[in-house]
């Protein structure tokens, strides 16, 4: 589902955000990317889903592979993805409902289905009583929400949370990792990226990638520790 | 076409918050595509009112006769039948003075009083004369060197006149249908691109879930021919009331000017401007949506 080898990123400024990074993600896994703040973390999760390109080696999401060659089959890529952006992208002026309708308006999805899809996605991140505020008017943990649900109730088969947990206490920061985590299943991929490594301490069935300047470093399936990157 | 019929009602809402953010800007753009529409119908109605005259000039081309001095009526009907036999006069008659006295009062109408103030009656006979207008310039030189005749007086000048203002107006039509076509384009052009840059958040996110630049772009669309739409309205209506206004002073004052049907006057200008604003505002919306391809930075 994502196969990475050699990638480097470098961007326009010289910065060179990303170096070497092989990795190979299969459906219906969870990924933890971890790592401190500008190791490069955002980085990889733009590389996914085609808002940079790799500058060196060969990367390929659910089957496309990454190029600028052609914009349209990214687009379409793009449909396949949930993503939870790190500041949100919501739509102001908008409801939360209308903000979640709105990633799934281009999918040819009949307008009963939507609603239905945004309803329950609604209810099921817990803002069922929140549907028709304006999101300017939400808290941050609610605005983060209607984020989760736009990007889960399109239905994708890779879900791309970046630092869902940053801003957040710690029982809430738990609570959406536990929510985020919930949508993972056979066929859907789950990407989260965090800095906050005490949050993720002691997951399990698991893939845990640590960025550090950005190199990375690939642990599988164990059990999360600060102690299994050295 | 699916998430059109779709997502109809969201176009549609989308539509009217992009008008909605640039209101007045909105506002003067749908009055300026309208007065603009407006001039454009102003000038082909003129246009068409003149090929009118003229094709009605043409069929009645005509020129006048009058005699020598001391031409008897015996002589006078002599000439008639000489001239009807000259190649090109499809007709001529004898218009006597009591003739060319009761015509004039027709034509002054109102003013015929003013007739009363000769003594005498002021009108000499003359002959009729129909012709083929090509034949004119041969007709002429032949009715002139006929014995009894003193001179000729024909409409050329008129209806070269008049040939020459519709041929003007055709001309102004042209240049005030490219003067259209630029301003519309610019206008709705530009006011898409403000548009898109209004809405560049909005736009940057919705290609970050994949939605196709088409999906995108058709709100911008919809707002262009809806200005250009309302404009072409707006003239429509402006046009539809000078005509009528219009034809009812022409047929009080000036009867004998010979008008288009009212109906088919105003039907022609109709598909005209309809037809017109639509296609404007849809090349418009188009070419200013090329500007979205350079919105925002985040890869396609
Ligand atoms: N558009 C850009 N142009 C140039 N440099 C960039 C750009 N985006 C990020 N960088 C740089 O790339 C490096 C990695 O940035 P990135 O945003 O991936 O870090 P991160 O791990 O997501 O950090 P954080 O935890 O703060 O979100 C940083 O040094 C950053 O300054
Ligand atoms: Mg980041």
């Amino acid at each position: 589902m994502i196969e990475a080898k050699g990638v480097s990123l470098r961007y326009r400024d010289g910065t060179l955000a990303l170096k070497d990074v092989n990795l190979e993600v299969s459906p219906g896994e969870l990924v933890y990317i971890t790592g401190p703040s500008g190791s490069g973390k955002t980085s990889l999760l733009k590389l996914l889903m085609g808002m940079e390109y790799p500058t060196s080696g060969s990367l390929s999401v659910l089957g496309q592979a990454m190029t600028k060659d052609d914009p349209r089959k990214i687009r379409k890529l793009r449909r396949l993805i949930g993503p939870v952006f790190q500041e949100f992208k919501l739509i102001k002026g908008r409801s939360a409902m209308e903000n979640v309708l709105m990633g799934m308006r281009f999918l040819g999805i009949s307008p009963k289905q939507m609603k239905e899809n945004a309803r329950n996605a609604l209810i099921r991140v817990g803002l069922e009583h929140k549907m028709l505020s304006r999101v300017e008017n939400l808290s941050w943990g609610e605005a983060q929400r209607v984020a989760i649900a736009r990007a889960v109730a399109r239905k994708p088969l890779l879900i791309l949370a970046d630092e869902p947990t940053g801003n957040l206490d710690h029982d809430n920061a738990l609570n959406i990792l536990d929510l985020l985590t919930s949508f993972k299943d056979k066929n859907t991929t789950v990407i989260i990226t965090t800095h906050a490594t005490h949050l993720i301490e002691g997951q399990s069935d698991a893939t845990f990638v640590k960025v550090r300047e950005g190199n990375i470093s690939v642990e599988r399936r164990a059990k999360f520790s600060e102690k299994c990157f050295v | 076409m699916k998430n059109v019929l779709y997502n109809l009602g969201y176009f549609l809402k989308e539509a009217k918050k992009i008008i909605q953010l640039n209101l007045l800007s909105n506002i003067f753009s749908f009055l300026g595509t309208g007065l603009i529409l407006f001039m454009l119908a102003m000038v082909v109605c003129g246009w068409s009112i003149g090929n009118r005259l003229v094709e009605m000039l043409q069929k009645e081309a005509e020129i006048n006769a009058y005699f020598q001095e001391g031409t008897d009526e015996q002589d006078a009907l002599k000439l008639v039948e000489t001239i009807k036999n000259i190649e090109g006069v499809s007709d001529a008659v004898l218009i006597d003075e009591a003739e060319a006295f009761r015509r004039m009062e027709e034509v002054l109408g109102e003013e015929a009083y003013i007739l009363d103030l000769f003594e005498d009656n002021p009108f000499e006979a003359y002959i009729e004369v129909r012709i083929h207008l090509d034949d004119i310039d041969t007709i002429l030189e032949e009715v002139k060197n006929l014995d009894g005749i003193d001179y000729v007086r024909d409409n050329r000048e008129v209806l070269d006149r008049i040939q020459s203002i519709t041929e003007g107006l055709k001309y102004l039509g042209y240049l005030i249908f490219a003067a259209v076509g630029i301003t519309t384009l610019v206008i709705v052009s530009h006011m898409i691109r403000q548009g898109i840059y209004n809405n560049r958040d909005q736009i940057n996110t919705l290609r970050l879930l994949g939605a196709p630049n088409s999906f995108i772009g058709f709100p911008f669309v919809l707002v262009g021919m809806l200005l250009t739409l309302g404009g072409g309205i707006l003239s429509a209506v402006l046009i539809v009331v000078l005509i009528n206004m219009g034809y009812g002073q022409m047929s009080g004052t000036l009867p004998f000017i010979p008008l288009p049907p009212r109906d088919e006057l105003i039907s022609g200008l109709l598909i005209l401007i309809m037809s017109t604003s639509i296609i404007l505002g849809l090349a418009g919306s188009l070419f200013g949506l090329s500007s979205i391809k350079n919105t925002g930075n985040n890869g396609q």
